[in-house]
């Protein structure tokens, strides 16, 4: 090129250094093209792929929950929802407007004002569905964080207005009705205790729920009751969706082939809503009549009934008062409601069959009884005199000269300190239930019972062997193991020796011993089943989402007393000094069965604690129980100042089962602060075991005749 | 005589083929990165449409001898400082700058046109002070030349041009003979004066600079969200792109401003390192085009011009790029001749038609 030749001064150098300047940048340019999409270009991609791609969750159904007899206990119903999807409202503001007054005319939700910063804040501290901000800022809100996203305008409303939402939709383009499913026990607060209840899943549990495919603000977990217990089985597995989505979050297409979600399995509990709710209704009616019409106060503040088949172990009713509406808690847990259960001195919430224990009283006799016998303290043929009064001395260790001090007999409060039961056979001593002969077999009382009698060691076995002193392991929640004392407890939480009068007091179910009221149902059903322990369930079938059973009912047998060496052998001297021989034993059958006849002749004896003509007196059927008057003192009877002799207030209770031959259905009913089971508890048990043989003949008479 | 074979003899073919390759494969790649947004629909008639006014503007100054602008320098030096006053008066604002001039018909950018003008005016200057010595004086005044429309300019305020504006000036006073040591003074205040002027600049401006040199990592949807995902698009195109319409963070419209300053990436994305280095080759071959007419071109004046617009294309080429490249902070500079933008790629194509009519007159013309 000749250059050479040009009259300025713009030499062939100068032009090197700008084709330098060129090729330069040009090379930095493709080295870091190079870098960014050759080198690194498989990081860039996953960005971007991860950028389009979003992970949907789908909402599985949850489980139904059914009687035994197929009545829905809990469901799930469709609740509608009217919402905006911002993204998908005219373009024109005017046709908004139009639409927002429209809608504000059906639902009642205010249309709103010019939305400004102020109304903005204001909206943005209420949750979703609560009533409150206007139409134009919840649509405005909602627009800033996610456009395609649908906001709630009106939530829970009428099936009708639902439907004319759906019939304008094409005047109205994004409005739309949302179907959520909201959880509904049919009866309410008849099984309230049971069924338990929803809420969110909470923070706690938020990884867990998250990495299975759950959402906090959308899936909702058990709180209580068998909703809380089986959650597992009933909250069923999410769908996902891998989607494509823009920048504003609008889903354009799946990515993978979607994973239908699949809902959980149906649970069939054991109990029987009819029987329920007779045991509601009868245990209502008693407490209404108790505290309304015979003592005129407020006094019966709250009670529990439960029906078990001993022979399989199923809970046939379970219902008790104070309870809850757990339909109230539906939709979120309203704050105030829940305050006024949790501050009731009642307690609602509590399920009394297990999350409560109350000294057992007499019926914990059954325990004492079966242990001497089987021991050899007392024989069937033993005959203890039972005054009204026994003076027996009172020790804290063998050194100690101790003093005498007097037990009552319930004979003592009722007819005078010269009164008692006079010479009792030792089987009277159950049917009659005296409490001289339980303090004397218990404790031991010379002549009569030698060697210390059963001793609190040896009647700590026994009472676990019965189910006492630990849970019955039911798939309910938050159950109580109740309390067996023994010398090294009270030396442990009293800071005080055991003395001779806590065992007389063990004896009789009194002193430290607590028990649930499904731990005293259980015993009396072992001794019922001859020795068998059945596993008390609350669930009898479990079914896939399409009604076919996964998993049948199979009564499950826990442990069987006559048959195995759950009893440690002690050994026991004339004072009542006891050692471990190391030996196991097993309970015979036989005092077993002698039990039985005790409980039996508390119905056939003419003086026999359920031989009433509002308990068993000539009831049809053989009955066979024990009833359990258990005095208490807590803070309320302290401050009237009834914890003293003669004053004490007392629990009611009655256990009880029948047929006698083949016992079908055990039941117990407590009754806090109630008195005299036998008189307050017993006909409750009456009235739930008619209604058992009735429903029986009804649900017999069917099968026969084929009729549903 | 413009239709006699003779007349067209020395008009640079490749150099306007180029152009139009890249105007098509703009064109093209705009229609891809709108991603159906119908607010932006028109954006691609409109460009052909400026396109297409552009080829006959390159006819029309190409057919004019550039020598007639050396006499009329004065008065559009003029007509454009008024123009670019008349913004401060009744320019629209967008985005927070005033830089448009509305008219019934379409939106006007006056800088687009003012950074020609510069280029006429310095190589007319230079032209006519060929025979003086390369003194502080010479060069005082052809910054004075320069600083009046870059003035304006920054009022605007729009800091990228008034930088354009300035590296014309530095590129075209080293052509004409700068001495070397008045390089190294000056290198010396240009690295100085960054530093000078920070504090001077408006917020947002700071900010870019603070948020290209310390990232805050805390940021990351904030303000570097648009560089992040015009680098996810880039890189993510691989070798050859996933295909044209089919770049996900384009068509998904991840990356804000696609069919601006970040048509680059897009380009990255749907055809990857080819279709890059086919727009960086595209460019290097029209600036060495301009480049090849400067060299070519009868007398001074002629060869600046063509010198000032390579540079002009390679700069704001350059800067374009490096921005998608993350190399260099965020500015609003369009890629030439493929980025939409009407007034911006109209001036273009107005240089390359001063670049085509010193080309077509490097000798004298045959009858």
């Amino acid at each position: 090129m000749a250059v050479t030749s040009r009259p300025l001064g713009f030499a062939q150098w100068r032009y090197l250094v700008i084709y330098g300047i060129v090729l330069l940048v040009g090379l930095i340019f493709v080295a870091r093209l190079f870098s960014l999409q050759i080198v690194n270009g498989s990081d860039y991609l996953a960005q971007a792929e991860d950028n389009r791609t979003a992970i949907i969750s789908d909402p599985p159904a949850r489980g139904l929950i059914y009687d035994r007899n197929g009545i829905v206990l809990a469901r799930n119903i469709p609740s509608y929802t009217i919402v905006v999807t911002p993204a998908d409202l005219p373009d024109d503001a005017g046709n908004v407007q139009q639409i927002y007054r429209d809608l504000s005319e059906l639902t009642g939700v205010p249309v709103g004002g010019p939305v400004t910063e102020e109304t903005l804040n204001a909206a943005k501290l209420f949750a979703p569905c609560v009533p409150g901000p206007s139409i134009s800022d919840l649509v405005a809100l909602g627009e800033s964080n996610a456009p395609y996203e649908p906001v709630k305008i009106q939530c829970n409303v009428d099936e009708e207005i639902a439907r004319i939402v759906e019939e304008r939709a094409s005047q109205w383009p994004g409005v739309d009705i949302l179907i959520e499913p909201l959880r509904d026990y049919p009866t309410g607060s008849l099984t309230a205790n049971i069924i338990g209840f929803l809420g969110p899943i909470p923070a706690i549990l938020e990884q867990e729920y998250r990495a299975l495919g759950f959402l906090p603000n959308r899936d909702k977990v058990g709180y209580a009751g068998v909703e809380l217990t089986l959650n597992d089985l009933l909250i069923g597995t999410p769908g996902t969706r891998v989607v494509e989505v823009d920048v504003a979050g609008q889903v354009l297409r799946n990515l993978e082939p979607p994973v239908a979600p699949v809902a959980g399995s149906n649970v069939v509990l054991t109990i029987d809503t009819r029987l329920q709710q007779a045991a509601q209704a009868s245990l209502q009616t008693a407490i209404e009549y108790w505290n309304d019409v015979f003592y005129g106060y407020y006094r019966i503040s709250s009670g529990v009934v439960i029906a078990i088949n001993p022979q399989t172990g199923e809970i046939l009713a379970m219902a008790q008062t104070p309870t809850f509406e757990n339909n109230r808690m539906a939709r979120f847990i309203p704050a105030y409601y829940y305050r006024q259960l949790e501050q009731d001195p009642a307690h609602p919430l509590l399920n009394y069959a297990i999350t409560a224990e109350f000294p057992p009283g007499s019926t914990f006799k059954l325990t004492t009884a079966l242990g001497a016998l089987n021991e050899g303290v007392v024989t069937p043929a033993s005959v203890i005199d039972a005054p009204a009064i026994v003076r027996v001395l009172n020790t804290y260790s063998p050194t100690d000269e101790g003093k005498y001090e007097e037990y009552y007999d319930w004979t003592y409060t009722f007819y005078g300190e010269t009164s008692g039961l006079g010479q009792l056979p030792f089987l009277k001593c159950i049917a009659l239930s005296s409490d001289s002969c339980f303090y004397k077999v218990g404790g031991g009382y010379l002549p009569e019972v030698t060697g210390g009698g059963l001793g609190i060691w040896r009647l700590q076995e026994y009472a676990r062997a019965l189910g006492y002193d630990q849970q019955t392991g039911i798939e309910l929640p938050a159950e109580y193991t109740g309390l067996i004392p023994d010398p090294t407890w009270k030396r442990i939480f009293k800071g005080e020796n055991w003395s001779t009068g806590d065992t007389y007091l063990a004896g009789v179910g009194q002193g430290y011993v607590l028990a649930t009221p499904l731990q005293v149902l259980v015993s009396a059903a072992i001794i019922a089943n001859d020795g068998k322990f059945m596993q008390p369930t609350i669930v009898h079938e479990i079914q896939d989402n399409l009604g076919n059973v996964i998993q049948p009912f199979t009564p499950r047998l826990r442990w069987d007393i006559t048959q195995d060496p759950l009893i440690r052998d002690f050994a026991c001297d004339e004072d009542g000094d006891c050692e471990l021989t190391g030996k196991m034993k097993t309970v015979s059958l036989d005092a077993v069965q002698q039990v039985q006849t005790g409980m039996r002749m508390a119905v056939t004896d003419s003086r026999g604690t359920l031989n009433r003509d509002f308990s068993f007196g000539n009831y049809p059927i053989a009955v066979a129980g024990k009833t359990g008057t258990a005095e208490y003192c807590d803070d309320v009877a302290r401050l009237k100042n009834l914890c003293q002799r003669g004053e004490w207030p007392s629990h009611g209770w009655t256990v009880a089962y029948a047929p006698f031959d083949n016992p079908e259905i055990a039941v117990v009913v407590f009754l806090y602060n109630a008195g005299e089971g036998g008189r307050v508890a017993a006909p409750i048990v009456r009235d739930v075991m008619s209604a058992y043989f009735a429903l029986k003949a009804i649900d017999t008479a069917q099968e026969i005749t084929g009729n549903p | 005589m413009f239709f006699r074979s003779g007349f067209w003899r020395h008009f640079d073919f490749w150099l306007l083929g180029a152009v139009i390759i890249a105007l098509v494969f703009g064109v093209t790649m705009i229609r891809s990165a709108i991603a159906g947004n119908e607010a932006l629909a028109d954006v691609v008639n409109r460009q052909i449409i400026f396109g297409a006014i552009g080829l006959a503007v390159i006819l029309i100054v190409s057919i004019i001898d550039y020598r007639f602008w050396s006499g009329a320098i004065v008065p559009m030096y003029v007509v454009i400082v008024i123009a670019l006053g008349l913004l401060r008066i009744i320019g629209g604002t967008r985005f927070g700058a005033t830089r448009w001039i509305e008219t019934g018909l379409i939106s006007i950018q006056p800088t687009e046109l003012a950074k020609i003008v510069v280029i006429l005016a310095l190589a007319n200057f230079f032209a006519k002070t060929v025979e003086q010595p390369r003194d502080w004086k010479w060069l005082l005044k052809s910054l004075l030349i320069t600083l009046g429309i870059a003035g304006l300019i920054y009022i605007q305020p729009n800091l990228s041009n008034v930088i354009v504006t300035m590296v014309l000036w530095a590129a075209m006073v080293w052509a004409g003979g700068l001495q070397v040591k008045q390089v190294v003074i000056i290198g010396v205040l240009m690295l100085a004066l960054p530093l000078a002027i920070f504090p001077f600049l408006k917020e947002y401006q700071q900010q870019r600079v603070i948020n290209f040199i310390a990232p805050d990592p805390n940021e990351s949807y904030g303000d570097t969200y648009n560089v992040r995902q015009a680098l996810a698009a880039l890189g993510s195109g691989g070798l050859t792109g996933k295909g044209y319409g089919l770049g996900t963070q384009t068509q998904l419209r991840f990356m804000k401003v696609r069919h601006t300053d970040f048509i680059f990436s897009v380009i990255g994305e749907e055809f990857g390192f080819v279709g890059n280095l086919f727009v960086l080759v595209l460019l290097g071959f029209i600036i060495y085009r301009c480049l090849r007419a400067a060299r070519l071109a009868r007398d001074p004046f002629g060869s600046m011009i063509a010198y000032g617009v390579a540079i002009l294309i390679l700069f704001q080429g350059s800067v374009n790029i490096g921005v998608n490249l993350n190399l260099i902070p965020v500015t609003g500079v369009p890629l030439p001749f493929i980025s939409y933008g009407g007034s911006g790629l109209v001036s273009l194509m107005l240089a390359v038609g001063l670049v085509e009519s010193v080309a077509m007159r490097h000798k004298p013309l045959d009858f």
